[in-house]
């Protein structure tokens, strides 16, 4: 391996010497210093334009005053209020009902998509080869459908008038009253409910295929061996599949997290593009402060929020993810 | 990323031979039956919202309007059709969004993919930094940059421009591309293209005679899988070109549904959403282990 003076000292600054037996550069490219800092460079300037300098304008907003159009348009009106803004928004119940609101939903989402996830997956374990496809394939239809599409679905599907959701029930009960039930009337019945539905509706082919595919590589042989040391079928599951699928258990439920908390479209098109206050998760709530009523500052600080409550949670996540990489190379 | 990417895939596709083997050891028919039942209603649930959709499109005025609802139309409509093929404006959104995907889909490809060459087959100063990055930034919900992005293209005056909107795009399918690409590239063993090259390939006949056509499953993977994101997209799209009179499909929809004249006609509504979602419908069953197996690789939905 021939290694330029460049990289020498590059080399002795950075980490000591070249770690021996490990050639640095080969195949495609097997020369230059410079290409594959050339290689990285547009996604670097995508990234600093389209991620790290709105990042940089996000907290340069939250300490401003811009919370009209005029503003924006004006640059001379915006003035720095320091701490102001996040004493405002956080000093706000309305602020506190909403991340409260948020928690509690994604963790409803996120423990009813798992839960509802394993069993299913466990389920298509079970079935015929032919079944199996047929669940296989309606999944794949429903993961296709827009998350904006499905709000729209399931409004009309538990919609009071004319609502298959309602008739169903009415068909079982046999009770009229119910016929026409709002479901929406009560956000909490309308969030938790009806919004919970819309949902894990959408995310469960995505968990249940991936648990499936992680449920087929429990070998058969471990299975087995439990069931002779006399485990029950919970034993089993508990102390050999969920072992062997951990990694892509947790994953999975990391993702989910990431998906559930700042769900906003089905939330956005369930309530009509204009969800009431008693919808508004952290998204919607974002939505509502930032664009419809352009309060950009106010909203940069619920961003703020929000982006560290997100990575408070993914920290474990990102340590995770870091070691599977780590086994790449 | 090994572990995870590639595998879920073939195991989808090889698992029913290993089931037929172990139901023949193991469990009794009566009891099969019994979870086949139980699966067959599992796809019936997931099935009905689809079904719905679909039937309600037909439906004429008189079932749609009923009280109590019909599950099968008394007779077919094309109405609901008509009335979305014949609005002035869902044309020029669909086109807007086709613009805006196959730009996105093209940029981000282009960019990640190169990035994905330089941190799979070159050890730089900086890589771990670059690659953690990339992995990181995916966890950042794209809703908390509207505002700041929407000032930030506004300063540039690229609200209102669908270029405005492929490059905000651009903060979800590059970080994707290149981690999912990265570890597809990984596995392509570099005596592959030492080997092409000592035969007499230039650097770039080894690029475009090895390296290319071994990440071209994965090309298509996250080609797939962003154009499905940028498809999708509603909130950055809505709010970057609610100025320049300029929609998408999916913004289309929304205001669609919301206009006076058209917000009770659930047949319509039903219609355009089906007509807007089919081209990812499309896309989605004829690659849909590849797109399976990528999103578990990239770790990221919208």
């Amino acid at each position: 391996m021939s290694v330029t003076t460049d990289e020498t000292v590059i080399r002795s600054e950075a980490a000591g010497p070249v770690p021996a037996g490990k050639p640095q550069r080969r195949g495609f490219f097997a020369a230059g210093l410079h290409i594959p800092y050339a290689m990285i460079l547009p996604a670097v300037i995508a990234m600093v334009g389209m991620l790290a300098y709105p990042l940089y304008r996000l907290f340069d907003l939250s300490f401003q005053n811009v919370n009209r159009y005029a503003y924006l348009v004006n640059p001379a009106l915006a003035k720095y209020i320091g701490f102001d803004g996040y004493t405002k928004v956080l000093g706000d119940s309305e602020f506190w009902d909403v991340v409260l609101r948020s928690i509690c939903f994604t963790v409803e989402l996120v423990a009813a998509s798992m839960v509802l996830g394993m069993l299913f997956a466990l389920l298509l374990n079970r079935v015929s080869p032919w079944v199996r496809v047929v669940c296989i394939t309606v999944m794949m239809f429903v993961w296709a459908i827009p998350a904006l599409v499905t709000g729209t679905v399931f409004r009309w599907l538990f919609a009071s008038n004319g609502g298959v959701v309602d008739y169903l029930w009415f068909l079982v009960t046999g009770d009229e009253s119910v016929k026409h039930y709002d479901w929406f009337a009560d956000p909490t019945v309308g969030l938790y409910a009806v919004g919970a539905a819309v949902i894990v509706w959408g995310a469960l082919p995505f968990l249940v295929i991936g648990l499936y595919a992680a449920l087929t590589q429990v070998p058969k042989e471990l299975m087995e061996a439990a069931k002779l040391d006399g485990a029950n079928a919970f034993q089993a599951f508990r102390h050999v599949t969920v072992p062997v699928i951990k990694p892509f258990l947790m994953i999975s439920t990391a993702l989910s997290f990431i998906w559930d908390f700042q769900v906003f479209a089905q939330i956005f098109s369930l309530r009509n593009t204009s969800p009431e206050p008693g919808y508004w998760t952290i998204g919607t709530f974002l939505y509502e402060k930032g664009i419809v009523a352009s309060k950009y500052s106010d909203s940069s600080v619920i961003s703020i929020a929000m982006i560290l409550l997100m990575l408070a949670v993914l920290v474990f996540y990102i340590r995770q993810m870091l070691k599977i990489g780590a086994q790449d190379r | 990323m090994t572990v995870v990417d590639h595998k879920p895939a073939p195991a989808v596709a090889a698992a029913p031979k290993v089931k037929a083997k172990a139901r023949a050891t193991g469990r009794s028919s009566a009891a099969t039956w019994i979870w086949n039942l139980l699966g067959l209603g599992f796809a019936l649930v997931m099935a009905f919202p689809i079904y719905w959709m679909i039937i309600t499109t037909f439906k004429t005025n008189k079932d749609l309007i009923a009280q109590d609802p019909t599950f099968w139309p008394s007779s077919f409509s094309f109405e609901s059709y008509k009335t979305v093929l014949n609005d002035t404006e869902f044309w020029p959104s669909l086109q807007n969004t086709l613009i805006i995907t196959l730009g996105a889909v093209a940029m981000g490809l282009i960019v990640g993919f190169l990035a994905a060459i330089g941190v799979a087959r070159f050890n730089f100063r900086g890589r771990s930094f670059f690659i953690v990055t990339m992995l990181v930034v995916q966890m950042v919900p794209l809703l908390a940059l509207i505002v700041p992005l929407y000032v930030v293209m506004n300063n540039a005056g690229m609200t209102g421009t669908l270029v405005g909107v492929m490059l905000a795009y651009l903060v979800f399918t590059v970080p994707y591309v290149v981690w999912t690409l990265r570890s597809f590239i990984v596995n392509i063993p570099a005596e592959l293209d030492e080997a092409a090259m000592v035969d007499g390939c230039t650097q770039w006949g080894a690029f475009f005679r090895i390296i290319l056509p071994l990440t071209l499953p994965g090309l298509i993977t996250t080609g797939v899988y962003s154009w499905i994101q940028a498809w999708n997209e509603f909130i950055v799209a809505n709010t970057l070109l609610a100025t320049g009179g300029q929609k998408t499909a999916m913004a289309w929809l929304t205001f669609y549904a919301t206009t006076p004249t058209r917000g009770a006609d659930y047949g319509a509504q039903m219609a355009g959403a089906l007509l807007v979602s089919l081209p990812v419908i499309v896309l989605f069953v004829f690659f849909q282990k590849k797109v399976s197996a990528g999103l578990t690789a990239g770790a990221v939905k919208g």
